[in-house]
C-alpha cells in the first residue's frame, strides 16, 4: 500500500490518505475501516440528467465521493469448481498475473455535496486497486489502526507462498502474504471409491480427472510465476500430494511449460498434513520445511503464540487464561505476558468496545508484554492471554465479587 | 480450576450394569417407547495392574492406558446416560409430527396382531435390585452401555395405530415374516469391520479366507500372485484380492475399504476391510460404522505387536473409535504365530493383555473371542490340517476362524424405523444409472420407492438393489446395500448424504448439542477449538463452539457450567457448529443430516477428531437449524 498523505494530530484527529495494490492491501483496507469513519473513493455513478428537449439521458460517470461509513464488506473468491464442469478443465489459462481475487465495499451516506450526487443519498463505493482512498476516523486514529497503517505501507509484495491443500477428490489453492491467507479457489471432483461392486476403474478414472483439474486450478490460482513466491507447497494426508506433485511435473513437462517445471522443481515442497481441511495449513507453516525457507509470516508467527497458548494450558492451567472477562481481569493484574488477540475485536466492536480494547493492548505493552494480533483468531472467543505468573481464576473472580459488594456495601452506607 | 482428573477417577470395572427385558415397540419410533431401564449398581473398585514375572508387557499399562480405559468405559456405561430426560420432550413431539404425517398418507391401518409377534418377551423386568444374570442379548447391551434410562412416566399419548400405505404395509409385513425366519431356513446377515495396526495382516487374513471359503478362484489368486511377484511385493499376493487400486498394490498398504462377502456355514457375512495406517482413519471410521462387529487382526511378531498397542500405534485407536460407534462384538485373530513358531506362551500373553482391555473399553467378556491364525500360511481359518498346523494342533483345540465368525450376532433390525441410509459411496451404474451403496440404519426400502438425497432438494427413484451380491427387491434396517437410482442428476449424490423417505427427512444441523467423553488428549479442549466432525463417512470441519457443563459419568448429574477447558477423560455437554471452509469473507455452512441418539442411535453418533487425533466420542443431543 502506498501512503499518499497524512494528516494526523497527535489527539489523532485528522487524515490519511493511501492507495491500495492488491489483496492484501484490501484486507488492511477492511481492518481499518468502520462503521462512522468518513471515506472518500472514486466511484462509478449512474447519473442522469434532462437535456433541453427534455429527453433524459442516463451516463456512467466517474467521480469523487465521500460517504459516512455505514457497512464494510470483504469478500474473497473462494467458490467450489465442481469438477463436472469445463470451465474448470478446459481453458487452461497460461501463468497468470496475480489475479485480484478479494473486493471491498463500503456503503453509507454521501457527506459531501457533489454536483451529479445528492448529499444524503446512499451509495456503495467499490474500491479499486492504484486508486486513493482517504479515511477520517470517526473516533480520531487510535494505536491500533496508527500501526495497521504502518504495517500495511511497509514494501514487502504480494503472496510470499502459494498452497495446495488436497485431499482424495478436492484441493483448495491458499495465497499466503504477511498479513492475510486468501483461499484463492477450491476444486471438488467426486471419486468413486473403491469397492467390490464397481472394481477400481471408475476410482482411478477420476483420480486421473481430479489430478487434471487440479492442474488447471493451480495454474489460475496460483501466480509461480512471480519472483515473490518463496514456495509452492503442496499439502496432504497420505500420498495424494506426491501423486499430486508428479502429476503437475509430468504434465509441465508434457505441455512444455518451462516456467511450471523450474518453479515446481526449484520452489514445490510436499508437506504431510492430517487432514485435508484447509486449517490444515495451520501445519503446514510450522513444518520444518516451510519454516526454514520463510522469513516469519504473520501467520506462522500466529500459530507459534497459539502453540504457545495451549502448551502453557495444557501445563500449568494458572497462567493461561482467555475469553474478554477474564483477560481483562488479567491485565488487570498486570499478569499478562503474551496477548493474543482478534482483529475482528477491534473491527467488529461498537467504539466503546474498541476503545476497551485499545486501552488493554496499550497496557499490555506498556508494562513489556507481547502483542500478538491475529488476522483470524476463531478459537479461545478470540482472546487470550499468556500470564507471567500463576493465578486462580476462581479465586480472582471471588477477590472481585467482595470488591464489587465492599463498593455496594459504602455506597449504602453512604446513601442511608 | 478446571476439574482434574486426578481427584475424580477411580478406575472401575463394570459388571454389566443394566439387564432389562425390553423388547422394541414395533412402533417404537413412531410412538414413544414405554420402555423402563433399571440400571443396576454399577461395581467399581480399583483397578490395579499387577506386575508378575513374564508379563512384562503389562508394564506398558501406564497412566495413560488406564486413562483410556476410564474413557471408554465412561463412554459406554455413564457418560451417555441421562441422555433421554434432555430429549424426551422433543421425540414427543416429533413422534406426534410423524402421526400426523403417517395419517395424511394412504391409509390403512396396521393389524393389530403384529405387535405380539415380537421375538422377546414384552414386559420389562424390574430388576432394581441385581441384575439377573442372562445371556447377553445384543440389544440389552448396546443399551446398557449406553445407560439410557428412560422414565416411566412418559407421556401417555393414546395409541392411535399409525396409517401407513397399503404397499409399505405389505413391505413391512413380508420383512418382519423374513425377519422372524432369519436364521430358520437361510443364513443370518452380518458386517464385519476388519481393523488393526497397519501391516497386521487384515488384508492377507481375507484374501486368504476368501480362499479357504471358495470365494477366491485359483485364476484370480493364480494372477495376484505373478502380479504381486512381478512387482516385487509377493508378500501381499493374497492381500491383493482386497488391495485393488494400484497405488495399494504399490505401496503394500490399505487405504479404503474393500466390500467382500462370504459364507459361512450359518452366516453370510459382509466384510469391510479397513486401512491399517493413521492417515486413512477417516475411511476407516466409515468402514466401522457400517458394521455389526469387528475383527481386530493383531501381528504376535515380536515387537510388533507393543509397536502396534502404544502410543502412535492403531490397535488401541481402532478398539476405542469402534466401540464407540456402537460395535460390540470383536473377535481378535492373533496373527502372524507362524513367526513365533507357534508360541503358545506367546499367543497367552497377548490374549492375557487385550482381554482386560478389551472389556474395560466395552466389550462384553462373552463377546470378545480369541483365535490364534496365521493368515500366510492359512492355518486355523478354517481348519488347521496339514504340516503348517502340526505345533498349533499341539496346543489349541479351540474354535477356528470360521467357527468364531459363524457365531457371530445379527444386529437388530428396526424395520419400523423411518428410513435412513448414509451414502458411504456414490458411483457410476449401468448405462446412465448411478449407483450409492450404504448400510440401512433403520427402515426398509424398496424397489421403486422414491427417495431424498439430504441435504438439498432433490429425490430419486430405486431402480434395482444389490445385497451381498445378489439383486433383491427390497432391504431392510442393518442391510448393507448398493441402490441403483434413476430420475436424478449424479452430480446431487455425494458421499456422506442421507437417502429417507420424503415424508419422514432426516433433519438437517449446522448447531447442535452433544454428550461427550473426551480421549487421552494432551492439548485440553476450550471454546472455540477447531475439530473434524464424523459422522459415518462424512468428515467437515466443526468448531466446539460452547463448553457447556462438565458431566458426571455415573449420576449425569451437571459437574460444573460453562468450564474454561475439558481435559481428558472428561464427559462433557457441548455446542458444536459447522464451520464455513473458506478462511476469509462470508460463506454459507452446509448443513449435514443428523439426529438425535434418543430418536436414531445410528444416526446419532459422533467422533471428534483434531491434528491427525481422535479427541472425543459422542452422541447428539439437540439439533438447532
Ligand atoms: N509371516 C507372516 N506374514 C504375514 C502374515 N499375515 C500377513 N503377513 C504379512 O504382513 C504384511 C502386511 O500384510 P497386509 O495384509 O497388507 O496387512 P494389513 O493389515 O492389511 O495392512 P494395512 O491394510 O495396510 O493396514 C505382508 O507382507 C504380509 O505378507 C502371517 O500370518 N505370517
Ligand atoms: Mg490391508
Amino acid at each position: 500500500m502506498k501512503l499518499v498523505s497524512r494528516h494526523v494530530d497527535k489527539h489523532g484527529a485528522g487524515h490519511i490518505t493511501l492507495r491500495p495494490e492488491d489483496d492484501e492491501d484490501m484486507w488492511h483496507l477492511y481492518n481499518l475501516i468502520q462503521k462512522g469513519d468518513s471515506v472518500g473513493a472514486t466511484t462509478i455513478r449512474r447519473v442522469q440528467k434532462t437535456s433541453n428537449t427534455g429527453s433524459i439521458d442516463s451516463q456512467r460517470v466517474r467521480l469523487n465521493l465521500t460517504v459516512e461509513v455505514n457497512k464494510v464488506e470483504f469478500s474473497s473468491y473462494a467458490a467450489p469448481t465442481s469438477g463436472g464442469d469445463t470451465s474448470a478443465s478446459g481453458e487452461a489459462s497460461g501463468p497468470s498475473a496475480n489475479p485480484a481475487t478479494t473486493s471491498l465495499h463500503i456503503s453509507g451516506r454521501v457527506t459531501v455535496e457533489n454536483p451529479h450526487v445528492k448529499l444524503g443519498a446512499f451509495h456503495t463505493l467499490d474500491i479499486e486497486t492504484d486508486r486513493n482512498v482517504r479515511i477520517e476516523k470517526a473516533d480520531g486514529w487510535d494505536s491500533i489502526a496508527l500501526n495497521r497503517v504502518e504495517e500495511a505501507i511497509l514494501p514487502g509484495r504480494g503472496a510470499e507462498v502459494g498452497a495446495v491443500v488436497c485431499g482424495e477428490g478436492t484441493a483448495a489453492f491458499c495465497l499466503l502474504s504477511e498479513h492475510m491467507t486468501l483461499v484463492a479457489g477450491r476444486i471438488s471432483v467426486s471419486i468413486p471409491r473403491k469397492a467390490a461392486a464397481s472394481g477400481t476403474s471408475q476410482h482411478e478414472k477420476a483420480l486421473t480427472k481430479f489430478y487434471g483439474t487440479l492442474f488447471d486450478g493451480f495454474v489460475r490460482h496460483i501466480p509461480f510465476a512471480n519472483v515473490g513466491l518463496k514456495a509452492i507447497v503442496i499439502a496432504s494426508p497420505g500420498w495424494v500430494k506426491d501423486a499430486v506433485f508428479d502429476y503437475m511435473l509430468q504434465e509441465a513437462g508434457r505441455r512444455g511449460d518451462k516456467t511450471l517445471q523450474k518453479a515446481l522443481k526449484e520452489k514445490g515442497v510436499k508437506v504431510h498434513t492430517s487432514s485435508p481441511h484447509v486449517h490444515s495449513l495451520v501445519e503446514v507453516l510450522q513444518s520444518p520445511q516451510i519454516v526454514s525457507q520463510l522469513k516469519e509470516t504473520k501467520f506462522a508467527r500466529e500459530g507459534i503464540a497459539l502453540d504457545k497458548f495451549h502448551k502453557m494450558l495444557s501445563s500449568d492451567e494458572l497462567r493461561a487464561w482467555y475469553g474478554p472477562d477474564h483477560v481483562v481481569l488479567a491485565a488487570d493484574r498486570g499478569a499478562i505476558g503474551t496477548l493474543l488477540i482478534s482483529d475482528e475485536l477491534f473491527r467488529a466492536s461498537d467504539p466503546e468496545t474498541r476503545k476497551k480494547y485499545v486501552a488493554l493492548v496499550e497496557a499490555v505493552q506498556q508494562k513489556g508484554g507481547e502483542v500478538v494480533i491475529f488476522s483470524k483468531l476463531n478459537q479461545l472467543t478470540g482472546i487470550a492471554a499468556i500470564l507471567t505468573f500463576p493465578l486462580d481464576i476462581e479465586v480472582v473472580e471471588a477477590e472481585e465479587r467482595e470488591v464489587e459488594e465492599e463498593r455496594k456495601r459504602a455506597e449504602d452506607e453512604e446513601g442511608t | 480450576m478446571g476439574p482434574q482428573l486426578g481427584r475424580t477417577v477411580h478406575v472401575v470395572i463394570v459388571s454389566m450394569p443394566v439387564s432389562h427385558h425390553h423388547h422394541r415397540h414395533p412402533f417404537h419410533s413412531i410412538l414413544p417407547v414405554q420402555m423402563t431401564l433399571w440400571p443396576t449398581l454399577v461395581v467399581g473398585h480399583p483397578w490395579r495392574i499387577t506386575e508378575t514375572g513374564d508379563q512384562q508387557l503389562l508394564l506398558k499399562l501406564n497412566l495413560t492406558l488406564i486413562v483410556w480405559i476410564i474413557v471408554v468405559i465412561c463412554a459406554d456405561y455413564f457418560v451417555f446416560g441421562f441422555v433421554v430426560r434432555y430429549t424426551a420432550a422433543r421425540e414427543r413431539e416429533k413422534a406426534q409430527k410423524r402421526l400426523e404425517a403417517a395419517a395424511s398418507r394412504t391409509v390403512s391401518p396396521m393389524p393389530k396382531g403384529k405387535k405380539g409377534s415380537n421375538p422377546q418377551p414384552k414386559t420389562p423386568v424390574r430388576s432394581g435390585a441385581a441384575t439377573p444374570s442372562r445371556g447377553v442379548d445384543q440389544r440389552a447391551l448396546d443399551i446398557s452401555a449406553l445407560n439410557l434410562t428412560e422414565k416411566e412416566e412418559k407421556p401417555q399419548i393414546i395409541e392411535e395405530p399409525p396409517k401407513i400405505s397399503f404397499a409399505r404395509e405389505k413391505l413391512l409385513e413380508e420383512a418382519k415374516k423374513a425377519l422372524d425366519a432369519e436364521g430358520r431356513n437361510n443364513k443370518k446377515n452380518v458386517s464385519l469391520v476388519v481393523i488393526g495396526h497397519v501391516d497386521a495382516g487384515k488384508s492377507t487374513l481375507m484374501g486368504r479366507l476368501l480362499y479357504e471359503l471358495g470365494r477366491l478362484d485359483e485364476k484370480t489368486r493364480i494372477a495376484n500372485e505373478r502380479g504381486s511377484n512381478k512387482a516385487g511385493k509377493g508378500s501381499f499376493s493374497w492381500a491383493w484380492s482386497l488391495d485393488g487400486t494400484t497405488e495399494e498394490r504399490e505401496r503394500g498398504i490399505t487405504m479404503d475399504i474393500a466390500l467382500q462377502s462370504m459364507v459361512t456355514p450359518h452366516r453370510q457375512i459382509t466384510i469391510l476391510d479397513a486401512p491399517g495406517h493413521k492417515d486413512f482413519i477417516p475411511n476407516m471410521i466409515s468402514g466401522a460404522s457400517q458394521a455389526d462387529c469387528a475383527l481386530l487382526v493383531v501381528d504376535a511378531t515380536t515387537g510388533e505387536f507393543e509397536a502396534g498397542f502404544n502410543r502412535g500405534g492403531q490397535t488401541r485407536e481402532h478398539i476405542l473409535l469402534v466401540r464407540s460407534l456402537g460395535v460390540s462384538q470383536v473377535i481378535v485373530a492373533v496373527n502372524k504365530l507362524d513367526q513365533t513358531n507357534w508360541d503358545k506362551s506367546r499367543y497367552d500373553e497377548i490374549c492375557d493383555f487385550l482381554r482386560p482391555f478389551l472389556t474395560q473399553s466395552g466389550y462384553h467378556s462373552s463377546k470378545t473371542k480369541f483365535v490364534p491364525v496365521s493368515a500366510m500360511q492359512g492355518v486355523n481359518l478354517a481348519t488347521r490340517e496339514g504340516d503348517d498346523g502340526k505345533v498349533l494342533r499341539s496346543w489349541y483345540d479351540g474354535p477356528s476362524l470360521v467357527d468364531c465368525l459363524d457365531q457371530l450376532e445379527p444386529p437388530t433390525r428396526d424395520i419400523y424405523a423411518p428410513l435412513r441410509i448414509p451414502i458411504s459411496n456414490v458411483f457410476k451404474g449401468q448405462g446412465s444409472g448411478v449407483a450409492v451403496s450404504g448400510r440401512l440404519c433403520g427402515g426398509v426400502v424398496q424397489v421403486g420407492d422414491r427417495l431424498r438425497v439430504l441435504p438439498g432438494d432433490e429425490t430419486a427413484i430405486v431402480k434395482t438393489i444389490d445385497f451381498e451380491e445378489e439383486n433383491v427387491s427390497w432391504a431392510i434396517a442393518g442391510s448393507n446395500v448398493t441402490i441403483y437410482l434413476t430420475a436424478i442428476d449424479p452430480v446431487h449424490l455425494n458421499i456422506g448424504s442421507v437417502l429417507c423417505y420424503p415424508n419422514e427427512l432426516v433433519p438437517l444441523a449446522t448447531i447442535f448439542t452433544a454428550r461427550v467423553i473426551v480421549f487421552d488428549i494432551q492439548i485440553p479442549i476450550t471454546t472455540g477449538t477447531s475439530v473434524e466432525l464424523f459422522h459415518h463417512s462424512r468428515d467437515v470441519p466443526a468448531t466446539i463452539a460452547n463448553l457447556i457443563a462438565t458431566i458426571d459419568r455415573a449420576t449425569g448429574d451437571i459437574v460444573k457450567k460453562k468450564p474454561r477447558v475439558l481435559t481428558k477423560g472428561i464427559s462433557a455437554e457441548v455446542q458444536l457448529s459447522l464451520r464455513t471452509t473458506s478462511l476469509s469473507g462470508p460463506s454459507v455452512v452446509r448443513p449435514i443430516p443428523l439426529e438425535p441418539f434418543s430418536v436414531n442411535k445410528d444416526m446419532g453418533r459422533i467422533l471428534l477428531r483434531r491434528g491427525g487425533e481422535t479427541i472425543g466420542a459422542g452422541i447428539v443431543l439437540e439439533i438447532f437449524g
